[in-house]
């Protein structure tokens, strides 16, 4: 066995030891909490809810588990048009995550490499890009919602407006830092623009705009859910709503963990994206 | 009114509310003058005669009854052509547009006779058009296919279990309930069209049609949804203040500016001599955050709807302070609400929904019925609460947080009938509290927005007793309201912008 | 007199730049007039400063003129065009491709209608020509620095220029990389006659490599000071150059115009007459040339 698998089996094995800890400090903190059942008239119990009789507003890991499992082992069923399962709600999300995602990088990526060629264009429009990129989603939102008039395309915009600033941004960052080198390589070979464009600037600046990609599909990850909390109906955001609405911090907790999860799966795919389009100089 | 009147005869009154101004209130006009029946301004029944006012329910009208005219049943007798009642109902609607007041449809008719006003209106009004819409209500559904928005609360019960319960089915409608996170999307979404109607607080309607918070729209009121079920809910730490006067410095909770419960806790301090700008803070809260923030002590308390303030008690978090019934018995609270557009494009559609509103409110109102709607509407599709929670606040057989368990049979009621007094009492309030500014048309705009006549005469229609007048008096925490003085009642007021 | 023709001709060439304080303008150089003959191998040297690879960059069409012009064969240069191949001082290789990819992506630009075999077999002749055979899947980043300039050459001489321009391609490379892709380069040029033209600050690399030496003055105001004749004999290599008895006069030249006259070309032109249009020739080390030299 190599050094290197050896370093791999401790590291995975620091961090099943890890979670191991974290789960039973999390279990001792709840029950920790749980006081001795009241002495209480059985007719007013039945009334009563488990917090009210001393019991822990916090779930246990296991019956985080237990919620989570279900979930996963039924995730697709449909009980009305409020009552989905989460396999049907995170494809909801994902849908309209890469619906937004995907116009944005369709505009921000032939727009960053106009802008990112033209110096004149580039200081022109950046003081706008800076002042329109820290707009928080939720500031979007009433907007959307009163000019667009339809809560779906609402929720598409606000994801398209929010992930094209780090896609637009790191696409005129990397077309205005190509190497001149390589561009009057181009031109010393007659290469036309649209060819230089495609074959030069495009894969000399992709890391770049990879990179960007990355930081706009987890931006774009964020937005949904707050945006989907906000107009409900589906999706992981409602979801989550619904779930708080239940004032269940079991189901908000197994929300978390889908939601973290799809987060880091969307995050990996564009790392092995950006792998594929890296170089070394 | 005017459905069976000659609207070009100058001595005709059209339209309620005192018109001359000679007279106190409508009724005592009304009594002077001549009565007349009250009649929809959208809806026709098919079989009303003038016998149909008889058998009218007990109810808060009862004081207000002896005002009432006498049925003119010879005139009613007359009508034999359907649609020449119908045409009346649009003619009045435009010459209302037209004129403003009565005493100005008057002055006008008398200066140039009837047969000129009635081709110089029609030469410049496209008033066939407006009866051919009022015409065809009594054709076949313009669609089936609905969307209408809940926000879940047990104030929605009666739009939510109509689906579960098969009472859209039954007026041959396939509505989805969609759940809502809360008013202001449930505004934004009827607003956009998304929603065909939806449930909203009693004063949204209101607000909408007069753009305060939005853009003015004319929005309409056909139905209440519940009277009572809302409570002032206090977090446990202030058991030792159970009243009011001690609550100075104190942080509340409202689910929505223009709400029952902002007003009605406004009116609760006020009356104990707070003013609920300065001495207490008042915020607007999503009800799922009330009891998480009561819980972690960022509200001393909140007049909320239900089951949140159930849901504190079973969580252990708060105790029912005060039931709002006890503050106005019979307030209204949530409602039915759709645009004037829907009305007018789909009348057909609006009135199967209507009937099966109010139909599953009139459900609803059974104590009987309340254990099997409880089971209906608690799973995730609807309220995602747990069962108990609902049934205790439906029932009326609750825990109160304070170790008791309370027997209230009406802490929450069903009663669809938009008294246009509702609308006034609210309006008095918006304008107690600047919500609204300058001179408000109160009954003008109550009678706009809350669809009180059509729903006397679909009520009547589908065999329920409404009442006979769409004005009343209240009584509130011992001060009377009276809804033909509304610029007084807010006068009235110690506490008030 | 030579009879070649003169495919690249500098004739009063002039650049100037905003001046660092952004009044008026400087010169960096001015008044150049040299030529490049067909088959002829060209190095010009100079100190850094004197503007060698603007000069370069406006042989090539990236750069422009302030004033006077190039002709390459015949036609007035005024953008890059594939019949001036550039060698440039860093390899410039594109990272994301290979070293086959590289080269075809100048060879599919040369000939846009080639078939991929064509160019395939194009490709492959100018990575044997460089000796490379078996790298050509590696991106530059596997290749070590010598390997990177060796794929600029066969990307250089893989379009078949007329003119094959190299700024300083060997600067960057240690000097036993350095000796031996200088015979390569020599071999190469030699062997397909190719107009060559190499701007260098390394005496023994002219001494090799060219058969006329430009020696350009320090900026600013740079000047074409002379151009000297290589009296080595052709086929000279670099194991025994040292040998042959020009070998000393002609680096001594070299060494003192560029330790002492490049600076001092002002004072030295008040003490004789200079045509700027035909600067003097000298044969270091060529008997005839004696009389023609300047007195030191």
């Amino acid at each position: 066995m190599s050094d290197e698998m050896k370093e791999r089996i401790k590291a995975i094995a620091a961090s099943v030891a890890f979670l191991g800890l974290f789960l039973l400090a999390w279990n001792v903190f709840v029950t920790a909490q749980n006081g001795p059942a009241a002495d209480m008239d059985p007719e007013l119990a039945a009334l009563l809810g488990p917090q009210a009789k001393g019991q822990s507003a916090l779930p246990t890991p296991g019956e985080v588990g237990a919620e989570i499992w279900s979930h996963v082992t039924n995730p697709f069923y449909d009980a009305g048009p409020n009552d989905k399962g989460i396999g049907i709600q995170l494809a909801y999300s994902i849908a309209r995550v890469l619906t937004g995602f995907g116009l944005a990088a369709l505009i921000a990526i032939p727009l960053g490499f106009l802008i990112g060629m033209s110096r004149l264009a580039e200081r022109a429009l950046n003081p706008y890009i800076q002042l329109l990129k820290p707009v928080s989603p939720l500031a979007w939102m009433p907007l959307a919602l009163y000019t667009i008039k339809d809560s779906e395309i609402s929720s598409i915009f606000v994801i398209f407006i929010c992930s094209i600033w780090p896609m637009l941004l790191n696409t005129i960052f990397g077309v205005a830092s190509v190497r001149r080198d390589y561009l009057n390589v181009a031109r010393t070979l007659e290469v036309t623009p649209l060819r230089t464009a495609f074959r030069v600037i495009l894969p000399a600046a992709a890391p770049t705009i990879l990179t960007g990609m990355r930081i706009s599909i987890g931006i774009a990850w964020l937005v949904i859910v707050a945006a989907e909390m906000l107009v409900g109906g589906t999706g992981i955001g409602y979801f989550v709503w619904n779930e708080w609405n239940n004032l269940s911090i079991t189901g908000v907790i197994s929300a978390i963990f889908f939601i973290g999860l799809v987060g880091m799966v969307l995050d990996l795919i564009l790392g092995q994206a950006a792998r594929l389009v890296a170089y070394a100089e | 009114m005017g459905a069976l009147s000659n609207l070009y005869d100058p001595d005709e009154i059209l339209w309620t509310g005192c018109p001359c101004g000679l007279h106190a209130t409508i009724y005592e006009h009304k009594a002077a003058v001549e009565g007349v029946d009250a009649r929809g301004r959208f809806y026709a029944a098919e079989t009303t005669t003038g016998g149909a006012r008889t058998g009218a329910a007990p109810g808060p009208m009862d004081a207000l009854s002896d005002l009432e005219p006498p049925a003119r049943a010879s005139r009613d007798l007359d009508w034999k052509d359907q649609e020449n009642v119908l045409a009346n109902l649009a003619t009045s609607a435009v010459m209302k547009g037209l004129f403003g007041t009565d005493m100005n449809r008057r002055n006008f008719l008398r200066a140039v006779g009837g047969t000129t006003a009635a081709a110089a209106i029609a030469s410049i009004l496209p008033i066939d058009k407006a009866i051919a819409n009022i015409v065809e209500a009594t054709g076949p559904l313009e669609k089936t296919a609905l969307n209408v928005g809940f926000v879940p609360i047990t104030c929605a019960t009666p739009i939510i279990m109509a689906a579960p319960m098969g009472f859209y089915e039954k007026y041959g409608l396939d509505v989805s309930v969609i759940k809502t996170a809360g008013w202001a999307v449930s505004r934004d979404k009827s607003l956009s069209g998304e929603y065909d109607a939806a449930h909203m607080l009693t004063p949204m309607p209101l607000a909408i049609t007069s753009g305060a918070g939005s853009a003015a729209t004319p929005w309409t009121m056909p139905a209440v949804e519940n009277i009572n079920g809302q409570a002032i809910t206090l977090a446990m730490k202030h058991l030792d203040k159970q009243d009011p006067s001690k609550w100075k410095g104190f942080t509340f909770g409202v689910p929505f500016e223009y709400s029952m419960h902002n007003f009605l806790l406004r009116y609760y301090v006020a009356e104990a001599g707070l003013d609920p700008d300065q001495d207490i803070q008042i915020r607007v809260v999503p009800p799922p955050e009330m009891v998480a923030n009561l819980s972690a002590g960022n509200l001393d308390g909140y007049l909320s709807p239900d089951p949140f303030n159930q849901r504190a008690v079973y969580d252990g978090v708060g105790f029912i302070y005060k039931l709002t019934k006890e503050i106005w018995p019979g307030h209204p609270c949530c409602a039915f609400a759709a645009s004037q557009k829907f009305i007018d494009e789909t009348p057909n559609t609006f009135l199967a929904l209507f009937k099966s509103i109010l139909e599953a409110t009139a459900f609803s109102s059974d104590p009987a019925n309340r254990a099997d709607i409880s089971e209906a509407i608690s799973p995730k599709n609807y309220l995602n609460q747990p069962t108990t929670v609902v049934q205790q606040v439906l029932t009326g057989r609750f825990a109160d947080g304070l170790g008791n368990v309370r027997n209230e049979p009406d802490r929450i009621d069903f009663d669809p009938f938009p008294y246009h007094s509702f609308a006034v009492w609210i309006l008095t309030q918006m304008k107690r509290w600047g919500y609204l500014e300058g001179d408000v048309a109160y009954s003008d705009l109550a009678e706009q927005v809350y669809l009180a006549t059509d729903a006397t005469a679909v009520m009547k229609d589908m065999g329920m007793s409404p009442p006979t007048s769409t004005y009343a008096s209240y009584e509130i925490m011992g001060k009377t309201f009276d809804p033909m003085a509304p610029e007084a009642y807010v006068d009235s007021f110690a506490i008030k912008r | 007199m030579d009879a070649r023709k003169k495919i690249l001709k500098i004739e009063g060439l002039e650049r100037r730049f905003p001046a660092p304080d952004g009044k008026g303008e400087t010169q960096v150089f001015g008044d150049l007039w040299f030529d490049v003959k067909e088959g002829e191998f060209v190095c010009l040297i100079g100190h850094s400063g004197c503007g060698k690879t603007t000069l370069l960059n406006i042989m090539a069409g990236l750069d422009k003129a302030s004033g006077g012009h190039v002709l390459a064969d015949g036609f007035n240069v005024e953008k890059p065009a594939l019949d001036r191949a550039v060698i440039f001082q860093g390899h410039a290789l594109m990272p994301w491709m290979t070293a086959l990819g590289n080269i075809d992506f100048a060879v599919a630009s040369r000939w846009p209608g080639w078939s991929r075999d064509e160019r395939r077999a194009q490709c492959q002749k100018f990575i044997d020509l460089v000796h490379l055979t078996g790298s050509e899947d590696k991106k530059p980043a596997q290749l070590s620095g010598g390997m990177k300039q060796r794929v600029g050459i066969a990307r250089a001489l893989a379009i078949e220029p007329k003119i094959l321009l190299m700024d300083e391609p060997f600067s960057a490379l240690d000097a036993l990389t350095r000796g031996s892709l200088q015979d390569e380069l020599l071999g190469i040029v030699a062997a397909r006659n190719q107009t060559s033209f190499m701007i260098t600050h390394d005496i023994d690399e002219a001494i090799l490599l060219a058969d006329r030496i430009v020696l350009m003055t320090n900026g600013p105001e740079a000047r074409v000071c002379e151009i000297v004749e290589n009296t080595l004999p052709k086929g000279r290599n670099r194991s025994d150059m040292h040998t042959h008895p020009n070998y000393y006069p002609m680096r001594n030249h070299l060494i003192e115009f560029l330790v002492n006259r490049s600076k001092s070309f002002k004072q030295e032109l008040a003490a004789r007459s200079y045509d700027p249009k035909s600067p003097p020739t000298v044969r270091p080390g060529a008997p005839s040339d004696r009389p023609n030299k300047v007195a030191s």
